[in-house]
This record gives C-alpha cells, structure tokens and sequence, in this order.
C-alpha cells in the first residue's frame, strides 16, 4: 500500500466514509501496521493544524475586516479631535495643566497687593490725622538759609573774618524765669533729645542750661542755669497763679517763632485743652512754631499757663498747659533740691498798661536753642 | 449600537459559537477602545494596540470554539486581563517595562496558559510550509480543507479531467505539505 493509498484510506475513515465493515477492518489493519497507524496520526494532526491553521487565519481576516470597518466608522468623530489635540500650542497645554495653581497664585498676589496698598493707606490717614491734629510748636531752624546769609555777610565785610558765627540750633522754643536764681521753664517737647541747650533773651544774653525735671504727661521741663556768668534774672515781675484762670480772660503771650520776640493776643476760650485735656487751656492766639514753651499771662501779669501745641484741623485753637501743674512741679523741686527755691510773691505788673506790662516782661522771656 | 441592549455576555458565546460574524463584529468594536486605552496609556502604540487585542480575541474565540472557556466574570473583565496579560508579556520582552503598571486587581488568569508555545509553533511551521508548498497545490488544500469545497467544485475550478485525478493531485500536495511540515516540525513519533 502505497502512502497516497493509506492517506486515501484513513481520509475516509476518518470522514466516516467507509461502511462499518471496512472500518472495523481498517480499525483491525491500524492496530496490527505500525506505519500504518503512524501515517494516521501523522494524517490527523497535518489535517488537524491545517484546519485550526486556517481557522484562525479565518478569524484573523474577519478581525482586520472589523478593524477596518470600526476605523471607517469613528474616523469622521476623531478626525476633527485629533488636529486640535495635537496642535495645542505648549502654552496651552501648561496652561491647562496649571490653570487652577495659577489663578490661585493670582488670587493671592492681587489680594497681597491690594490689602497692602490699603493698609498702607490707613496707617498713612491715621498717622496725618495725629499729626494734623495736634502739633507741638517748636521750631525747626532753618540752619542752611542762615549759613548762607552769614556767608555772604562776610563777602559784604570786604573778608574781614568774621565774627564767631554762632550756631542757631537744630531747634528753636521759648522759655522764661522760674525764680530768680535761675530756674528756667519751657516744654518738655523743645528740649527732647537734645545735647545741649542754651537760652538766649534779646539783651544778648545767652546761658547754657540742663534740664533738671521733666513732666512728660504735662510736656513741661524745668531747666537749670549754669553758666558761670549768671548772677541772677532779677526780680521776677510776674507770679504764678495757682487757680484756674476764668472763661473768657483776656491773655497774652511773648514768644520766638522768629528770631525776634512776637506778641501774641486772645482769649482763653475753653477750660480744657486738646480732647478735653483738663491740665491745658484752650486759648485762641495765633500762635506758630517757635511759640512752644512760652509764659501765657492774663491780663494782670499772672502766669497762668505754658504753651504746648495747637490743633491743625480747627481755626484758633491753641493750647496751654495750666501753671497749677508747674507750680506742683515747682514744689517738687523745691523739696528734692538742695538749692534754695524761692518763687516771687509779688506781682509788679497788676495794673499797669500792656505796653508797660511788656517793657517789663521782655527780659524774663527768652528763646531756647536746642543742639543735638 | 441600538442592539447593544440585546447582546448578553451569553448570547454574544452563543453568536460566537454559531459562527456569527455579527457577534464577533459586536464584541469587537464594544471592547476595543477599552483594551487601547489601556495600552496606549502604557507606552502603546495604536498598531500594538490592535495586534494585542486581535490576540486576546482570539483566544477567547478559540477557547469558545473548543469548549475549554470557564468564564467566571464578564468577558470585558476576561478580555481585559487576557489583554493586560499579553502586554505585559510583550513589555517584558521589549525590556521596557518597569515597575507595576496597574494596581487594580484584575481576576488572576495567571495559571491559565493563553497562548500556548506549542500551538504558536506548529502554527507557525505550518504557515511556513504552506508558503513552500506553492500554486496550485496550495490553493487546492486551502478549498477542500479549509473552505471545505466538494472534489467537483476543485475539480472543474482547476480543470482536472474528473474527480479522481483531482483527489490524486490533493493526495500528491498533501504529501509534500506533510513533508515540509515535519521537517520543521517532529513530534509524533517516527514509524518502527
């Protein structure tokens, strides 16, 4: 039997050709030829491959069909996707990577910005409004204008040399006799920070003094003369009133807001001083920086109080801190110190005419310099 | 997608195992921009794609075909890991993968060999021998084996006198098929 025959044999055998007794026979015949029965394994599983073989190769086509046949299908949707996907510019796609980091960013660097703008905006107000409201009257000299006028002083004096050109400060206030051993009053605030300080009256007269008391809570300082060439300021004119002077009293001042001595007239308008102050008056005198430290008299030669300061955003309002609390002060000093504190008792001014009143004040008054 | 509603996880087998060209068109285009996703969001391009999913396919088909598929989950679930299996496999061998890629836990089919080597062989080989083997004998073993034609059909479509000399020629070509094919190919045992 030739192989083409066995293969012709156990292809219908295995087809179910073959009647029931040619395959019991063939079934006998597989079992007795070894090579027989090799060929019919060797036939099923050739066949067997071939078959599963194309079956899948089947398979595999009707796949690539489908493929086919999905792509055709999703094509028009993706298509118009896919362009807009791919062309994102870089900028577009970070930006939709980040866009909520961002806006968070931003949100928070604009209220940065904005909450500082404002509160530095308030602080601003709030800062004007204290100075606007109240200031303190000393002077701030103008030390170069006057530098300049010395200068060209000495060109005008053919360059003779000059005569010791004396330093006007860095500060300016008014101040006057306390007794007449030479305790000496002005505001705390004139003299603060200060180095050194000298007083200077319009005879000429000019002593360095130290502080020895100061009432921060009421800006007065009492100062001290120690100039080897003082004596003495004299008698003392005037006295200091120890009651509260009335509504309505006429009063005056002498004080520096320039460098010679200005009058300045009112009346004292309130009891109380800046924001119902009751340790200050309220007195309507023109009055300027320079004027701060200044006696305030009333009509009959009293020393009735010191000048402190006035309110910016109201017209004529001036205050004074009352002499009640210098002479409370006083009297401290006088049972600290060892040396004799002896105030004037006697009023020489009471009722004489203001320009006799004032011929007579005018050497007790003198303008404090301040150096630091 | 309107029939979408009427195709069941058994209905779609029972189509597949009638040979209906609908069921495994439907399967097909339900499943695979699931099993691309997946790929083309693991270092994938879309031809691997669809090469990896076709693969899983068929081995679902064919284990439909056999008789051997336990499905104990849904066929998107089974599909899924069967595809995840074959990519993940297909990294290794392309020394790309690193790390995990996924930690879901998808139903272990690990034990379950998808694709045995021995089949891809003899696959393989046979492919092969079907190339050597040339016209028209292959031809004639593709009709009546595969496309299952009757010896008239091959008979007049190759002009053969009758049908006798036809089966002589299918004889002839499959003996020069069987030689190739274990020429590559030896595991039945040689005759004593």
């Amino acid at each position: 039997m030739t192989e083409t025959e066995a293969y012709a044999l156990i292809e219908r055998y295995l087809a179910g050709d073959m009647t029931d007794q040619e395959a019991s026979d063939f079934e006998a015949q597989l079992l007795q030829d070894p090579i027989l029965a090799h060929r019919s394994r060797q036939f099923e599983e050739l066949t067997g491959t071939l078959q599963q073989f194309g079956r899948r190769q089947h398979l595999k086509q009707k796949m690539a069909a489908i493929h086919a046949d999905m792509e055709a299908e999703t094509a028009p949707e993706i298509l118009p996707a896919q362009p807009v996907l791919q062309s994102d510019p870089k900028w577009k796609m970070f930006w939709k990577a980040h866009a909520t980091t961002m806006a968070v960013a931003a949100s928070v660097a604009i209220l940065t910005v904005f909450s500082t703008l404002f509160s530095i905006q308030l602080w601003n107000t709030m800062g004007k409004q204290q100075t606007i409201r109240y200031t303190e009257l000393r002077r701030e000299v103008e030390k170069i204008k006057k530098n300049q006028r010395a200068i060209n002083r000495a060109f005008n004096q053919n360059q003779k040399t000059p005569k010791n050109e004396i330093n006007p400060g860095a500060f300016s206030g008014t101040g006057f006799a306390l007794t007449e051993n030479g305790y000496f009053v002005t505001s705390y605030h004139v003299i603060k920070d200060s180095d050194s300080v000298y007083i200077e009256n319009k005879n000429g007269n000019r002593f360095k003094v130290i502080e020895v008391y100061k009432d921060l809570d009421h800006d007065l300082a009492i100062l001290k003369v120690t100039d080897p060439n003082f004596t003495t300021f004299g008698s003392l004119p005037y006295t200091v009133a120890n009651t509260d002077a009335e509504l309505g009293e006429k009063v005056y001042t002498l004080g520096f807001p320039r460098e010679d001595m200005v009058f300045g007239e009112g009346s004292l308008s309130s009891q109380s001083g800046f924001e119902g102050d009751t340790a200050a008056y309220q007195i309507s005198i023109p009055l300027n920086p320079g004027n701060s430290g200044g006696p305030l008299f009333d009509d009959k030669g009293n020393l009735i109080g010191v000048i402190s300061g006035k309110q910016l955003d109201a017209q004529g309002a001036a205050f004074a801190t009352k002499s009640a609390y210098l002479m409370s002060i006083a009297q401290q000093l006088k049972s600290d110190s060892a040396t004799r504190v002896s105030f004037n008792r006697q009023n020489t001014l009471s009722g004489r005419a203001r320009k006799q009143q004032l011929k007579k004040l005018k050497d007790f008054i003198y303008m404090v310099k301040v150096y630091n | 997608m309107q029939r979408a509603a009427e195709h069941t996880d058994e209905s779609l087998i029972a189509g597949i195992r009638q040979d209906d060209d609908r069921a495994l068109s439907y399967l097909y285009k339900l499943h695979y921009p699931m099993v691309a996703h997946f790929i083309l969001s693991n270092s994938g391009t879309s031809d691997e794609a669809k090469d990896i999913f076709q693969e899983g396919i068929l081995v679902f088909y064919e284990k439909i075909k056999d008789g051997t598929l336990e499905l104990t989950c849904q066929i998107k679930t089974y599909l899924y890991s069967v595809c995840r299996r074959l990519w993940l496999k297909k990294l290794a061998e392309k020394n790309r993968f690193s790390g995990v890629i996924d930690s879901e836990n998808f139903i272990g089919l690990e034990d379950e060999p998808v694709a045995p080597e021995e089949t891809e062989l003899k696959f393989s080989v046979m492919e092969q021998a079907m190339n050597q083997l040339g016209e028209p004998c292959r031809t004639l073993l593709e009709d009546f084996y595969l496309q299952a034609r009757s010896m008239q059909d091959i008979t007049e479509k190759f002009g053969y006198t009758n049908a006798d000399n036809a089966k002589n020629q299918k004889y002839k070509c499959l003996m020069r098929l069987k030689k190739l094919f274990f020429a590559a190919y030896k595991t039945v045992a040689p005759a004593q």
